[in-house]
């Protein structure tokens, strides 16, 4: 165990106050919300900022608002556990429901936010492969060059991951929200992940598949993102090209989960190993794609999707 | 017989319960003492080697540091817990000439904070000279690897062997004979309480130390001995522990730096262990290579076995020479072996040292002849409960250099998990990627053996008995989690008559408590301690009674009785007394005279291993995922025989436990090392361990024997259930996918290799 750096610790109460902060700070400073990833990393020395900057009392930053026009909107201070048991995000986004619900722990998901999951910028953060297939994106803000205003930009969270444990976001940006865009005609998603423990523990590999079909039931949009088996979270187009414009029958989705987990990098460690990975991913893919057509196939509401 | 007591088979909720659930509990680490300093170890970051140099000097110059100890700082006095045989004593707290894993104890320093300490650690250089690291224990033993320790060229620091029967008679007799490879991976102990210690100077150049201990006697004798004070200069207080399970049973460095430091300094120190140094530098349960031959006749009954073990004990022999020996027992235990031949070779590699761990050469064996039942079964075309019933061990067996079994419920197991699991019709009817799957166990209640070389009784207490009608309990057994403060007061309750509520209890203090407890290990404290309890009130009886014969002016042919807080005659139970009343009444008699009296337990002419044998069936209903390769253990049915169970939550929840603990070891729980000797998976994310929503169903059931020499008929239920599960899930497993694994853990890997998709390769 290494000596816990010292640092000074700020608890902003509003968006300014703490822009204000990253930007006096800079790199010096670290967010911290919900502490699940920041704390183990402080205790290990893989972390040792001079300033620490909580968004747990910036009021409002924990909003979470769906609108059926405009979709959802998960406030960078939204717990992994309000995401799980919002009733729209049940029943728009099951995907993102079905991994709030099942990564990690209760305790842990009380504390976490979803921001946190996704800056975090981890491989296998389990709500990054849902929220790529519903074509998420952050907004970021920071403090305007004359202080008073802010000044913002949103980016495509796929191109948000750059690598392991690397992110496009600036030490003096604050993740405001996260963008979901609203379902669109009838389309499903699902989300199927896979650890060696079986329920509580980190994924070793992961599939989210979101479709959609057109009037005569062949597949319109296709969307497929793997967690755990690359650098970043990885959407897979290969895999999507595959299925748009055909019926989405056993063969089909085979053959998209094959070309979807060839585009993976997987690597070997302690989790599971590259071949292991490698042997799974397309069984995962095709899971989740089958749970998507089997929800499309029970009719249902129009935006609803499979949970597994 | 008379009616049987009410306070044996209650399920009393257990009395250290509402502190621990509600964080009152104090553990070794909430112990803080005025002027008490932080201590931190540093350790060897090489597997293997020579210390040429260490400079303290930059350390000792940091401010808030005050003091900083190397291994030539020290007596340098070895230590080990097999004190009857000097050369394996092999260990000393702090490496002198080289170090013999990664994480082996370097140096210590204390400071007034934690953090301070920390980066002292850093502080010290050291020199080492790089030696050719060894870690696989065939090489390792082959015979040209480097030497780890000097007067063990082979790097074999114990063999074991045990022979009786003709062995190659019985091969040529036997209508089938079958021989099989099977390993088996270390794993951790996981306790929620990692090691913790805190020692105090005491007047006259004694030190007390506060430990978080299975075995409060043998830290105090072998610190003694290692800080060359006479035993009764040294006080070892067992506070409330998180967990043993065989990890914390022998003097550990950071026991003796603390009390060593304390002392040169004349302030309190604490040194307290992290989870990621557990998990790497941690005890672990012995790896085991094994090979195992097995020859049965015709009709299904073993003509003969032999096995032969390579145990991985890492750098030092730690707990090993136990292992080496008691492995060889467990392989002849359950069934009649009329020949059988064991060779255990106890091997240094440059890891950290495997010890004792729940089931202690249990789970290995058992893995073993458990599975070759099942594969025997399968090949001589007989049910596998059918087969292990032709060979089962029954109470009067004698097992030949061991001991006789004088209670045996293992029949009655075997049948009743058959009709719990409905067995017959589970194996008729397949579905596809489900199985069931049966593994047995047996287990030793406490150990005869005493390598320790104990002087005194291996259990001895002493009960005090008051007007009031309150009784207090003194005693050296340690409580460690598993329930023996509660199961104690209960035995004492039932023997005395009382209410547990009537008596005070300490426990676990060398200077209070009566010499000796020999630890919570080998499942001894209840037979062993309860026997002793019962010892103690027989003798406080004795005084009382007297009493009642004057009052009552009784034949000498009556009986006494006492039950309800009251002492009676039992032929007329109205004419007795409250016992405040009686022990008033005695000690006035006895002008003044205390009442109190000592009892002991010692097993004697019991053979050479152990006074008494639980035995059990497990069955185990899987789901196996044929395309990803993962294990869904269902449901667990577990039939056992411990004797009369005097607590039966306590006992549920040793099998819960045992549940938890046997899942990780068959699934999921094993120790990455890289090739330089480093463990990776340091924390709880990467090292898994079931968590509570892996727990399985499960079903089970009492195989009610009375052992004659347990206190009310009982005998062990601690360790034992934890072996059934791995064969009984591997055999599951088999029975679902027709995948035989025979090396733990099942992993998804391992069985999506054995159906052919994938090639398997070990993670790193």
């Amino acid at each position: 165990m290494s000596p816990m750096p010292r640092f000074s610790y700020h608890q902003p109460t509003t968006v300014d106050e703490a822009l204000a902060l990253l930007t006096q700070y800079g790199a010096a400073a670290k967010l911290i919300a919900g502490g699940t990833e920041v704390l183990p990393k402080l205790r290990s020395g893989a972390l040792a900022p001079e300033q620490l900057i909580s968004t747990r009392r910036i009021v409002g930053l924990e909003a979470l608002d769906f609108d059926p026009a405009s979709g959802l909107r998960i406030g960078g201070g939204a717990r992994l556990s309000d995401v799980a048991a919002c009733p729209e995000v049940q029943l728009h986004y099951p995907a993102l429901a079905s991994a709030c619900q099942q990564m990690c722990t209760t305790q842990i998901r009380n504390m976490a936010t979803v921001s946190g999951n996704l800056v975090n910028g981890s491989p296998c953060a389990d709500t990054a492969p849902p929220l790529l297939v519903y074509g998420a994106s952050v907004h970021l803000v920071r403090q305007g060059p004359d202080g008073s205003k802010l000044t913002e930009r949103r980016v495509d969270l796929e191109a948000m991951f750059q690598g392991p444990g690397q992110v496009c976001v600036e030490p003096e940006e604050l993740l405001l929200a996260i963008e979901v865009p609203p379902p669109a005609g009838r389309c499903a998603s699902a989300y199927v992940r896979h650890s060696a423990r079986s329920r509580v523990d980190l994924v070793s590999s992961s599939a989210a598949a979101w479709l959609s079909l057109d009037a005569s039931g062949h597949v319109a949009q296709a969307r497929i993102a793997l967690g755990s088996v690359a650098p970043t979270p990885l959407r897979c187009p290969d895999g999507e090209a595959v299925l748009v414009g055909k019926q989405p029958d056993h063969a089909l989705l085979v053959q998209a989960a094959q070309q979807a987990a060839a585009m993976a990098k997987p690597i070997s460690d302690v989790r599971a190993s590259q071949a292991y990975r490698r042997a799974v991913l397309p069984v995962l893919t095709r899971r989740a794609l089958e749970a998507c057509v089997a929800r499309l196939q029970a009719g249902g509401s129009q935006q609803q999707g499979a949970s597994q | 017989m008379s009616k049987p007591n009410p306070l044996i088979g209650a399920n009393l909720p257990r009395l250290d319960g509402p502190a621990k659930v509600t964080g009152q509990t104090v553990y070794t680490d909430d112990l803080k003492l005025p002027g008490m300093l932080h201590g931190v170890l540093l350790r060897s970051p090489h597997a293997h080697a020579r210390i040429k140099r260490i400079d303290t000097s930059r350390a000792k110059a940091l401010p808030g540091v005050k003091d900083v100890v190397v291994g030539e700082d020290t007596p340098k006095i070895n230590f080990g817990n097999w004190r009857l045989v000097a050369n394996t004593q092999d260990e000393l707290a702090l490496a002198v000439d080289k170090v013999r894993f990664v994480g082996d104890e370097v140096a210590a320093v204390c400071a007034l904070d934690r953090d301070t300490a920390e980066r002292a650690c850093a502080l010290i250089d050291v020199e080492y000279e790089l030696l050719e690291p060894i870690y696989d224990v065939s090489e390792s033993c082959s015979g040209n690897a480097p030497i780890i320790h000097e007067p063990f060229p082979d790097n074999v620091s114990l063999k074991r062997e045990i022979s009786y029967g003709d062995v190659d008679g019985g091969f040529d007799r036997a209508h089938y004979v079958r021989e099989d490879r099977f390993t088996v991976q270390a794993v951790n102990h996981a306790y929620l309480e990692p090691c913790s210690s805190l020692a105090a100077p005491d007047e006259g150049g004694r030190v007390t130390l506060w430990t978080s201990t299975q075995v409060p006697y043998i830290v105090q004798c072998l610190l003694a001995r290692t800080l060359g004070l006479p035993e009764n200069h040294v006080r070892v207080i067992k506070p409330a522990v998180g967990g043993g399970f065989g990890g914390k049973m022998e003097l550990r460095p950071w026991d003796f730096c603390a009390a060593f430091m304390a002392l040169r300094l004349g302030r309190p120190v604490k040194f307290t262990l992290s989870r990621s140094d557990e998990l790497a530098y941690g005890r672990r349960r012995h790896p085991m290579t094994m090979r195992s031959k097995i020859g049965f006749n015709k009709e299904g009954i073993i003509t003969a076995k032999e096995f032969d073990v390579l145990l991985d004990g890492g750098g030092y022999n730690a707990m090993g020479p136990t292992a080496a020996f008691l492995c060889g027992n467990f392989g002849a235990m359950l069934y009649r072996y009329p020949a059988y031949r064991y060779l255990g070779r106890h091997i240094y590699t440059n890891k950290p040292p495997a010890a004792a761990m729940r089931g202690f050469g249990a789970p290995q064996a058992l893995w073993v002849s458990e599975n070759q039942m099942n594969y025997a079964a399968e090949e001589l075309g007989i049910d596998p409960i059918e087969l292990r019933l032709r060979n089962a061990m029954e109470s009067g067996d004698v097992i030949p250099q061991v001991a006789k079994v004088s209670s045996c419920g293992f029949k009655e197991s075997l049948q009743k998990a058959r009709e719990m699991s409905n067995w017959d019709a589970q194996r008729a009817s397949k579905r596809p990627g489900y199985g069931v799957g049966i593994g047995c166990f047996s287990f030793i209640t406490g150990g005869v053996f005493n390598w320790f070389n104990t002087k005194y009784n291996f259990s001895a207490c002493e009960v005090r008995l008051f007007e009031d009608g309150t009784a207090h309990l003194l005693t050296m057994a340690a409580d460690i989690g598993q329930g023996s403060d509660s199961v104690l007061r209960q035995i004492l309750a039932a023997e005395l008559g009382i209410g547990v509520d009537k008596i005070r209890l300490t426990a676990g203090d060398t200077a209070i408590t009566p010499k000796a407890d020999l630890g919570t290990w080998g499942s001894r404290v209840t037979f062993m301690m309860g026997n002793a309890v019962i010892d103690a009130v027989r003798k406080l009886k004795e005084m009382l009674i007297p009493v009642l014969f004057g009052q009552f002016d009784l034949n000498q042919i009556h009986d006494i009785g006492f039950a309800d807080d009251r002492v009676f005659v039992k032929a007329r139970p109205s004419r007795g007394m409250p016992l405040a009343e009686c022990a008033y009444k005695a000690l006035r008699a006895r002008r003044g005279e205390p009442l109190t009296a000592f009892g002991s337990y010692t097993p004697r002419n019991k053979g050479l291993v152990t006074p008494a044998f639980s035995f059990g069936a497990q069955v185990a209903e899987v789901e196996v995922d044929e395309e990803t390769g993962l294990v869904d253990v269902k449901k667990l049915y577990t039939a056992h025989d411990c004797g009369v169970p005097i607590n039966p939550m306590s006992v549920e929840g040793q099998l819960e436990g045992s549940i938890q603990m046997a899942l990780g070891y068959t699934l999921c729980e094993q120790l990455h090392m890289d090739s330089d000797g480093k463990t990776l998976n340091t924390s709880f994310l990467d090292y898994k361990i079931p968590a509570a929503q892996d727990m399985p169903k499960s079903e089970s059931a009492h195989v009610l024997t009375y052992e004659p020499d347990g206190p009310f008929g009982a005998k062990e239920a601690g360790e034992g259930m934890v072996s059934p599960t791995a064969p009984a899930v591997a055999h599951a497993v088999r029975d679902a996918v027709g995948v035989c694994c025979k090396d733990l853990p099942i992993t998804p890997e391992k069985v999506l290799a054995g159906l052919g998709k994938l090639d398997f390769e070990d993670t790193p």
